[in-house]
């Protein structure tokens, strides 16, 4: 990873081919409000701060602040308050800037930023198989545009996009592990699979696919358990093909209060620490179901980059200290 | 009485009581022996007096009770060796001589650590007796080659990597402390994280922590899902803490007593058991899994009545070891009713461990709860314990000699184990099994399918 480019990062910004990825990552989130907006959703200004944030990631550590003498935590991501919003307005979305302080390992991933953006959708009432065709429709929309109008700039880059038209195919997590198995590579199951593997089958496709139905202890604590199927949770990740990995997470939320309950100990955690969350689920909100799309990994997809870095401004990553 | 008698009166029945409390752990635990061993080494091991010297003193096994115990321990089955040993002429084979004691191995596997004893040391929390030692505690046993545990609630109490007292070390002080005497190819670093701590997000702190780092890529930092602990299975963590600690910790704990309202020197600190069922746990575990590839994952129980049931969670989900206190294990703060009456004797836990191996289970299972010498250990893995961990004895060893004093009181132990092991014939602990152990007594002769040795 090249330390001294991210130190200096204000000299990388000027270079012809960091201009132009900023160019076609600005034109892909107007592509992208393009859709949501046609499709009924409002757009709302992203929390920043708030008395708790989504737990579920891994490894990362959240950033915590001093809030008039209590702590807040800064958006690791969007989670619980896309919920709230769903249940004011029924769709909705926003570009929401995430900040997890991941490992030292992620810092050669290729893949993970400490500062990011995520386009965070959620729409009250739907299923996460409307989730997964909304998704879809969104990459696909997004990836015409790019063919159509970002030809010439991507090809520039030497970048040629290949086709993305849905339905895109859908593995399951079991479905997923035996795949990856019978190239010689095991996963235990019950994890997320590790980004080399998912790297390696993302390698084996030629357009985006999805991956749903992870094992319960896998994700966050608001993936809705199927009640139908024990242990198999009702979410979903699209997988970039050509070995560009993770695109989104989604998932059906588990919206009543007393599952939530006993799902937040999965984290290990006193539930008082979700207070007005767990008092909002008590009243009752209406299920929902959403997913987040990273806005830098979506550039990385469409431009063919080697990092994730080199499709952000004022990139941050893993343990480097750079403006 | 007036009101100042009064006052007087309740300050001496107070030391008049804490003086009886100190009398009481001098007179049930093997204080003695441990200080003995914590200043001399192996040296301890043969019971010569000031008085008696070699050649003259006539020496032979204490037969009477210390104490009259109300459940049975170890103490109530002995080692049986063999004359016919066929495992020690394996032995010779290999050596082309005679085997002896020295020739034992004693290296161990426990919950994916190397370790150069079957013991680790146990973890001790946030308490100062602990705490304050925690510096020799931490360097005894990385020079030893064994595994340390940290408690919960350090890093809440005593800050991660900023002081809250100015003469305590922090949580980071405590793990660097002994991680930085590691010699590189044994021990490992077994880090709780309470309800509390999680607030706090402790083990995301440690896997991101860029001065572990290292150790985590060499693989000697587990994470411990603690499900409580023999001195009080069932209830939370309990300690006592000054005001201005009380006020700092004021929400993420429970205090009976407000310490914004109410002025006292201590405040008494409670901490959450944490809830579980059986899909509780098993999706804790894999989430660990998945956050945190990359430490080991153990789980620390308490004397709980369906251990067997955790046991085969455990296993089914892959987890490194499993740590049972039994009830008799060691404490910093417990109420008394619950020293008395709450869960198994560490021997009945012992039984549960059989029970599991019996089943076939292959998880490391470690074992603890007063358990202080070399016959305890055998004994424990003859039953089919991977290893024991200790918690007093070094609390005592290192208030002897410091790091040194754990040093002598780990070669002690050592020999021990070696002497007990060779004279059963066997000079692998793998070997030692359940035609190692007989009992004194028939109904646990019965229950541990031992010999009872009258019979």
């Amino acid at each position: 990873m090249p330390v001294e480019e991210l130190r200096s990062s204000y000299r990388l910004m000027r270079e012809p081919r960091i201009r132009r990825i900023l160019r076609i990552q600005a034109a892909l989130g107007g592509a992208i409000r393009e859709y949501l907006n046609g499709q009924g959703f409002t757009e709302l200004l992203p929390p920043i701060i708030g008395p708790v944030t989504d737990p579920g990631i891994r490894g990362a550590k959240q950033v915590t602040i001093d809030f008039y003498g209590r702590e807040y935590k800064v958006m690791s991501s969007a989670i619980l308050y896309k919920q709230m919003m769903a249940a004011s307005l029924g769709r909705v979305y926003f570009f929401s800037p995430n900040v997890r302080l991941e490992p030292l390992e992620t810092a050669s991933t290729g893949r993970h930023l400490v500062e990011f953006v995520q386009v965070d959708v959620e729409e009250a009432g739907a299923t996460y198989e409307d989730a997964m065709r909304r998704a879809e429709d969104l990459v696909a929309h997004v990836s015409d545009f790019a063919k159509t109008h970002l030809g010439a700039e991507l090809a520039a880059g030497g970048r040629t996009l290949n086709g993305a038209a849905p339905p895109f195919p859908r593995l399951t997590y079991d479905e997923a592990l035996d795949l990856l198995e019978t190239h010689g590579r095991e996963v235990s199951y019950g994890v997320e699979i590790p980004w080399d593997h998912e790297e390696f089958l993302s390698a084996l496709f030629r357009e985006p696919f999805f991956i749903k139905d992870y094992p319960r202890g896998s994700r966050g604590f608001y993936d809705r358990e199927d009640p139908d199927r024990p242990g198999v949770l009702r979410d979903f990740d699209l997988i970039y093909p050509e070995g560009y990995g993770e695109a989104i997470s989604g998932a059906e939320r588990e919206h009543e209060y007393g599952k939530v309950i006993a799902r937040l100990r999965e984290t290990g955690e006193n539930p008082s620490k979700y207070g007005w969350y767990l008092e909002m689920l008590r009243e009752g909100i209406p299920p929902s179901s959403g997913f987040g799309i990273g806005v830098e990994r979506l550039t990385r997809y469409v431009c063919g980059l080697q990092a994730v870095w080199e499709a952000r401004p004022y990139p941050k990553v893993a343990g480097v200290v750079s403006p | 009485m007036s009101e100042p008698l009064a006052k007087l009166f309740m300050k001496v029945a107070s030391v008049r009581s804490a003086a009886a409390a100190g009398r009481t752990f001098l007179e049930s635990y093997p204080v003695d022996e441990i200080i003995q061993k914590a200043k001399h080494g192996k040296d301890a091991l043969y019971p010569f007096s000031d008085l008696d010297e070699y050649g003259r003193a006539l020496l032979g096994a204490d037969i009477s009770l210390r104490q009259a115990t109300r459940f049975n321990t170890l103490d109530q089955l002995v080692l049986l060796p063999p004359v016919f040993t066929p495992k020690r002429l394996e032995k010779m084979t290999e050596l082309r001589r005679e085997p002896l004691y020295g020739d034992v191995s004693l290296e161990a596997t426990v919950g994916g650590f190397r370790s150069k004893l079957p013991i680790t040391m146990a973890s001790m929390g946030s308490t100062e007796v602990a705490h304050g030692a925690s510096d020799h505690l931490g360097k005894g046993a990385a020079e030893a080659g064994i595994p340390m545990g940290l408690g919960e609630n350090i890093a809440t109490v005593w800050g991660y990597a900023k002081r809250t007292k100015p003469t305590m070390p922090t949580f980071k002080q405590r793990l660097s402390s002994y991680l930085d005497a590691l010699d590189g190819s044994h021990g490992g670093v077994v880090i709780q994280q309470s309800v509390e701590d999680a607030f706090d997000e402790l083990w995301n702190k440690v896997y991101t922590d860029p001065d572990v780092e290292p150790f985590v890529r060499k693989g000697l930092v587990a994470f411990e899902v603690k499900l409580g602990q023999g001195a009080k299975p069932g209830l939370g963590g309990e300690t006592k803490v000054s005001r201005e600690m009380a006020r700092s910790l004021k929400g993420k704990y429970y205090f009976p007593e407000d310490p914004d309202a109410v002025e006292r020197d201590l405040y008494e600190r409670h901490s959450a058991p944490g809830t579980y069922t059986e899909e509780i746990l098993r999706a804790q575990l894999r989430s660990l899994r998945n956050n945190f590839p990359r430490v080991r994952i153990w789980v620390k129980s308490g004397p709980f009545r369906d251990l067997l049931a955790l046991f085969r969670v455990a296993s089914q989900e892959r987890i490194d070891a499993v740590l049972v206190d039994g009830k008799e294990g060691g404490t910093g703060m417990s109420p008394v009713i619950a020293l008395k009456d709450l869960g198994l004797p560490t021997l009945a836990c012992l039984k549960r461990i059989q029970d599991a191996r019996v089943e076939g289970h292959k998880t490391p299972y470690v074992l603890s709860g007063r358990l202080f010498d070399g016959g305890h250990i055998v004994k424990s893995l003859a039953l089919g314990a991977t290893a024991v961990s200790f918690g007093r004895p070094f609390i005592v060893a290192a208030g002897v000699a410091g790091a040194k004093g754990v040093h002598n009181f780990l070669e002690a132990t050592e020999v021990e184990i070696r002497m007990l092991a060779s004279s059963l014939g066997k000079y692998a602990l793998a070997d030692l099994s359940l035609e190692d152990v007989g009992s004194l007594d028939r109904h646990l002769a019965d229950a541990l399918n031992i010999p009872f040795v009258y019979a």
